[in-house]
């Protein structure tokens, strides 16, 4: 295989605020054409590492080197790295063609260049129609756009989006996920976001980074991060359901996904606690003897404290926390 | 249901009341300034109605008082102080609303020292000192001398207008290529243009009115508070209503046409957001 290039590394990146450790000594690198997530629960340090890549929050310590660059003493209009905020931070005494065409008027590129290429940006965003509307009169999707169009006229070196999708409706949230694959594949760029919401991660990116308490905790394919979680606490925090556990011996633990175990035979008991309507799919939320927690797939809802018989297909075995193997049962 | 409209006439009449009382006095001057004296000042009890008018008052305060020399005199100080307010409150501002917040509130609260002392406390050394820089009776020394109360105010005011302006904003344009100063005064700016304005209103009118400074600082090529002083002491106080009447034309005028910025949030805006 070909040697991917290095388009962000991240080299003992450390943050504090006052005593508060938010970035614990993060070292990173991002391929280019990447469409990297950094997911993780809220207050992990996401949008912080967003903006130290930036350069609106300086580091405490480490490095941030971008196309093989050190880029960790430049402010944020030399580092070539555009940014798309959670509002979208768009200028609200300018229109859309005026929002877009802002960091080439900074970078005084001259009138017709301006609108040659703000008009490519808009056509390649769809929103050609509204380049004079006011910023207060578009929707929350085209103002999204708008924000992408005006951070790739500036063809930077990478975007960083800050939870791109929680501002946008459930249902245009689903294409716009879509949207942003497509520019990526378009344009060949690197695109690295934050989200706290993991199914805004599993079908679109190459990779993703599980941040928390400000360290990665694993960077994996969203695939990878299912099936093999590198601790407990990603099987717990990836998935619709937390991964179900059970105890093997002192320090070692069984762990397992819903689909991974079949019910109705099989050795192990467990009562059942609730059953869920997760989509069309029936689980039974059931509570083993030694008070594990523990979620299987029934495909019917059954009575409070049925004893469920159940076996496992595949399971991985964590030792301390820490994941050892998997085990396919023949 | 009933209850809100019978709240909502209890504000009108509270608001009414409110309203007459700050509006009598104003009604009254311009009562004086328009009438001959015989139907106001040579009455026991005047009428309180308007029954002649005359602009005699305004023409011989107009024509027996220099009125061009003061008015250009008060106008050059108003705008002058307004200037000089912004060109110092608006970084001021920008610097506070980049500070921890409670610092940047302690300072405020300590920028309005120079208010708490009256004017004439301090009016008075700095007259000693501009007369030794030769500043005295000038335009930019009375003004100087004003902005000292006008800063505080209108660095307030503009702090709690660019405290409203989202951080994410200013960073983008951070983000997009811009340095500091020019983020600061090509896009903040403009969004804080409203509270700016007002700041700017306030300082001016301030320096219309303002006497203390006035009177010491520039006694022999007075302004118009100025002016109206001297005819009160001279005894034509009708003369002086007429003065006070056109003074406070301009301020009528400012006030309506910029009242549309002049809101709650920009007042309070210092302390929240």
């Amino acid at each position: 295989m070909k040697q991917k290039k290095v388009k962000i590394e991240l080299k003992n990146l450390t943050k504090k605020f006052g005593n508060k450790v938010v970035l614990d000594n993060i070292n990173l690198k991002i391929y280019e054409g990447e469409l990297f997530a950094i997911l993780g629960p809220s207050g992990t340090g996401k949008s912080t590492l967003l903006r130290v890549l930036v350069g609106i929050e300086d580091a405490d310590s480490g490095s941030v080197i971008v196309d093989g660059k050190d880029v960790t003493d430049l402010p944020p209009n030399k580092r070539n790295i555009a940014m798309v905020f959670q509002s979208y931070a768009l200028y609200p005494n300018m229109d859309v063609f005026g929002n877009i065409a802002f960091p080439l008027k900074i970078a005084r590129m001259d009138k017709q260049e301006i609108e040659k290429k703000v008009n490519t940006a808009a056509k390649l965003l769809g929103i050609s129609e509204i380049l004079k509307s006011s910023i207060n009169k578009i929707s929350g999707g085209q103002k999204q756009r708008v924000a992408l169009a005006r951070a790739l006229v500036r063809k930077p070196a990478l975007f960083l989006l800050d939870e791109p999708f929680s501002n946008l409706d459930a249902r245009v949230r689903f294409t716009a996920r879509e949207e942003l694959k497509k520019l990526r594949d378009n344009l060949g760029s690197t695109f690295i976001y934050v989200t706290h919401d993991q199914r805004e991660t599993s079908n679109i990116t190459t990779r993703v980074g599980v941040l928390n308490k400000g360290k990665f905790e694993q960077i994996d394919s969203f695939e990878n991060l299912y099936n093999t979680p590198s601790t407990t606490w990603v099987a717990d925090f990836i998935g619709n359901f937390p991964m179900s556990f059970i105890s093997k011996s002192k320090d070692e633990l069984i762990g397992f996904r819903p689909e991974w175990a079949v019910a109705g035979k099989g050795s192990m008991t467990a009562k059942l606690v609730t059953n869920e309507l997760s989509g069309n799919i029936n689980y039974w939320m059931c509570e083993t003897k030694d008070g594990h927690m523990i979620t299987l797939v029934g495909n019917m809802p059954l009575k409070v404290g049925t004893e469920i018989h159940f076996k496992l297909k595949k399971y991985n075995i964590y030792k301390n926390d820490t994941f050892v193997k998997q085990v396919n049962v023949k | 249901m009933k209850r809100k409209t019978r709240n909502k006439y209890l504000l009108y009449v509270v608001a009414s009341v409110v309203a007459i009382i700050f509006i009598y006095p104003l009604y009254i001057l311009f009562l004086v300034s328009f009438s001959p004296t015989r139907y106001t000042l040579d009455e026991l009890f005047p009428s309180q109605l308007l029954s002649h008018i005359t602009l005699a008052n305004f023409i011989s305060a107009l024509t027996q008082y220099n009125f061009v020399a003061p008015m250009f005199k008060s106008l050059e100080v108003a705008f002058l102080v307004g200037a000089l307010t912004l060109a110092v409150a608006i970084p001021a501002a920008y610097g506070l609303s980049k500070m921890n917040k409670r610092l940047a509130n302690l300072i405020v609260v300590f920028l309005f020292m120079a208010n708490l002392v009256p004017a004439l406390v301090i009016a008075i050394p700095i007259s000693a000192e501009f007369i030794k820089a030769g500043l005295f009776d000038s335009v930019i020394a009375l003004a100087l001398a004003q902005s000292l109360f006008t800063m505080p105010l209108a660095t307030f005011i503009i702090l709690g207008a660019f405290r409203a302006i989202p951080k994410d904003i200013e960073n983008q344009a951070r983000v997009d290529g811009m340095g500091v100063l020019r983020t600061l005064y090509t896009l903040l700016t403009p969004l804080a243009k409203a509270g700016i304005a007002v700041a700017f209103l306030l300082s001016w009118l301030t320096s219309w009115d303002e006497f203390t400074f006035a009177v010491i600082l520039s006694p022999l090529k007075p302004t118009l508070p100025v002016i109206v002083y001297i005819n009160i002491t001279e005894g034509s106080l009708v003369q002086a209503a007429a003065f006070a009447a056109v003074i406070s034309i301009p301020v009528i005028v400012l006030t309506v046409i910029l009242q549309k910025y002049i809101k709650g949030v920009y007042l309070s805006g210092g302390l929240t957001g």
